[in-house]
């Protein structure tokens, strides 16, 4: 019995370069704005001062911290939506061998 | 010019090139498996719904309380400085999932996902309502009239009122619920929630409403990650729902009086020429797949030639399955086990019950679909300790161990020494120097406690006032002002520790801080 509850769309895989690149290029644009827009507001060295008083940081370390916070999140949000797009062909393998 | 040019028109009629999800009518089955899924519905939900009620050492048992910033877990009360302890515990968590998916395939995603037992739930409503499988599929061809009304009508007000009830016990695991309860719109006059208590209570239900109630087997199929990483813990000694194709291929209607492949001369098929068969049956890749594999080859299943038409075999050559569709029917995701195991499946264990149904029906042994492993269907042995297994269970121990010690042997008392901002040090009378600090001392245990504050240090630094004794009632948070004085001579920066003991000699911390003087 043909199944036709299932989407018969099975795109062959795409090169390396396009699929690192389509997870670290938005994700990195999407941290750069927050970046800038979360620093607009707060300083870094103040926020330093409520959270960890006793850690020697600059401004440009706290700014260089938080962007990579931001780009570890938003890259992350970016390579769960490429593992959920994968079609059903990429997961449905049987078992391997022993 | 007799041949016909194969076009078609692409249309609203479900021919797109976007195919939109086609809506599963899940058949209702019943068996040991059915019944073992709503035990688990029972205890599972029951927890959900009981917990917050109970009371536990005067306090809610379990009890998110974010504005106080302290969490309640039956008899541990868990502080901003033990995230750690809770962060262990979702390792622990997500370890305990590895592992029992490895033995035992995906029982998290048939017994006890938060999805499965909520939709299940829905789906009874649905089905106590809106009536079985077939009228369920006539209700929705069927043109708006009363009936139809009065039967979705009926069932969404069934559904709301379950989804909000979901969402206000929700938002009790973070706000006292018996308050929330007295308060609450119709009980107490007036609407007396606060506006987040309000969104979250609606919000929940919603999305309760939309993931149980619509969602449904999408959410598995296409949001979820565990469905995309689980194949990683499995292998062939992994407990899967499985078809076996050697006593069921070749599939096909029969007349009754056919007695089992077991009890007939044919017995089972071999292996290479079963998977072959499923493949050619159904056309699916996942069959073309796990048919190479029997083969012994590898490689896509894109590449392996299109099935090739099956003949019509003699009643004698039938194997047990009559091809009557029901596991399909049954199953919740609307996928076909018959064509191996996919990561759609759900391990619910409907396709189980449905077969063993028909099996009986037909006078044939149970165990034509079956929880089994992939070696045991294959006719091999199975192994249950394999590396894997014992890798993750030796790691979900040791981490088990350690967070019990840790939470039996944390300290109840919390120190933090913050100096003064403003400035580094200031000169007073006598040509002394002065530093200033806030110490924070939190009282984690549930009974009130004496402190003595007093500083270790070199140089002649002493704490101005000298050692201060101070009262700290249970789960208390006490914020002190301490200036530390040293003499002139003091140059540059001194290490110092305060130390805090209690009375009764139950608890002491140290925090090490500087004191700084002109450089």
């Amino acid at each position: 019995m043909a199944d036709f509850t299932q989407p018969q769309i099975d795109h062959p895989p795409r090169p390396l370069a396009q699929r690192i690149g389509a997870i670290l290029w938005p994700s990195f644009f999407a941290a750069c704005v927050a970046t800038m827009v979360f620093f607009a507001f707060v300083d870094p060295l103040v926020l330093r001062d409520e959270t960890f008083p006793d850690l020697y940081m600059t401004r440009a370390m706290g700014y260089s911290i938080g962007f990579f916070m931001f780009w570890l999140a938003t890259a992350s949000s970016s390579l769960f939506t490429w593992i959920l797009l994968r079609p059903a062909s990429r997961f449905n393998r049987a078992l391997p061998p022993d | 010019m007799s041949k016909k040019i194969p076009l078609d028109v692409i249309d609203d009629e479900g021919n797109s090139y976007y195919v939109s999800e086609r809506k599963i009518y899940a058949r209702e089955i019943s068996g040991p498996l059915q019944t073992l899924r709503k035990i688990a519905v029972w205890v599972l939900l029951g927890m959900f719904y009981v917990f917050p009620w109970i009371n536990w050492d005067g306090h809610q048992s379990v009890l998110f309380d974010l504005p106080a910033r302290k969490f309640y877990v039956f008899g541990l009360v868990f502080w901003p400085q033990d995230f750690i302890f809770l962060a262990m515990l979702l390792i622990m968590a997500g370890l305990t999932l590895f592992f029992v998916t490895a033995i035992a395939g995906r029982l998290w995603c048939g017994y006890a996902c938060p999805q499965t037992v909520w939709t299940e739930i829905f789906m009874w409503i649905e089905n106590a309502i809106e009536g079985d499988r077939g009228r369920r599929m006539k209700l929705d061809k069927m043109p708006w009239n009363r009936e139809k009304i009065l039967r979705k009508g009926g069932k969404h007000l069934a559904w709301a009122l379950f989804a909000l009830w979901t969402g206000f016990t929700f938002v009790g695991f973070f706000t006292p619920i018996r308050e929330l309860f007295a308060s609450a719109p119709l009980i107490a006059p007036g609407w007396q929630w606060g506006g987040w208590e309000t969104f979250w209570v609606f919000f929940y239900a919603l999305a309760t409403w939309g993931f149980a109630g619509f969602l449904r087997e999408q959410v598995c199929k296409y949001m979820c990650p565990y469905a995309r990483f689980q194949s990683a813990m499995f292998d062939r000694n992994t407990l899967i729902i499985a078809y076996d194709p050697m006593r069921g291929e070749p599939r096909g209607p029969r007349k009754r009086g056919l007695q089992s492949v077991l009890e007939r001369s044919r017995g089972l098929i071999d292996k290479v020429t079963a998977y072959d068969l499923v493949y050619r049956a159904s056309g699916n890749a996942v069959a073309a797949d796990t048919a190479a594999v029997a083969r012994g080859e590898t490689g896509m299943a894109e590449l392996h030639p299109a099935p090739v038409p099956l003949p019509k075999f003699p009643p004698d050559e039938l194997g047990d399955c009559i091809d009557c569709t029901i596991c399909v029917q049954v199953c919740p995701t609307g996928i076909d086990i018959r064509n191996g195991l996919q990561y759609e499946c759900i391990a619910c264990g409907a396709c189980i019950d449905a077969c063993d149904e028909v099996m009986d029906k037909m006078g044939y042994p149970h165990g034509l679909i079956r929880y089994s492993t992939q070696n045991a269907i294959d006719g091999k042995p199975t192994h249950v300790l394999r590396p894997r297994v014992i890798i993750y269970g030796t790691i979900l121990l040791g981490i088990f161990l350690a967070w019990a010690w840790g939470v039996t042997h944390r300290t109840n008392l919390i120190v933090e020494a913050m100096r003064d901002r403003n400035a580094l040090y200031r000169v007073v009378e006598g040509g002394d120097i002065e530093n200033g600090y806030t110490l924070r001392v939190v009282n984690k245990d549930n009974v009130a406690r004496t402190f003595v504050v007093d500083v270790k240090a070199a140089d002649g630094i002493h704490m101005a006032q000298g050692p201060i004794t101070v009262e700290a009632q249970p789960e208390e948070v006490l914020t002190l002002p301490i200036a530390l004085r040293g003499p002139g001579t003091v140059a540059g920066g001194k290490p110092v520790a305060f130390t805090v003991k209690s009375s009764d000699g139950s608890a002491s911390e140290q925090v090490d801080s500087k004191f700084f003087g002109p450089m």
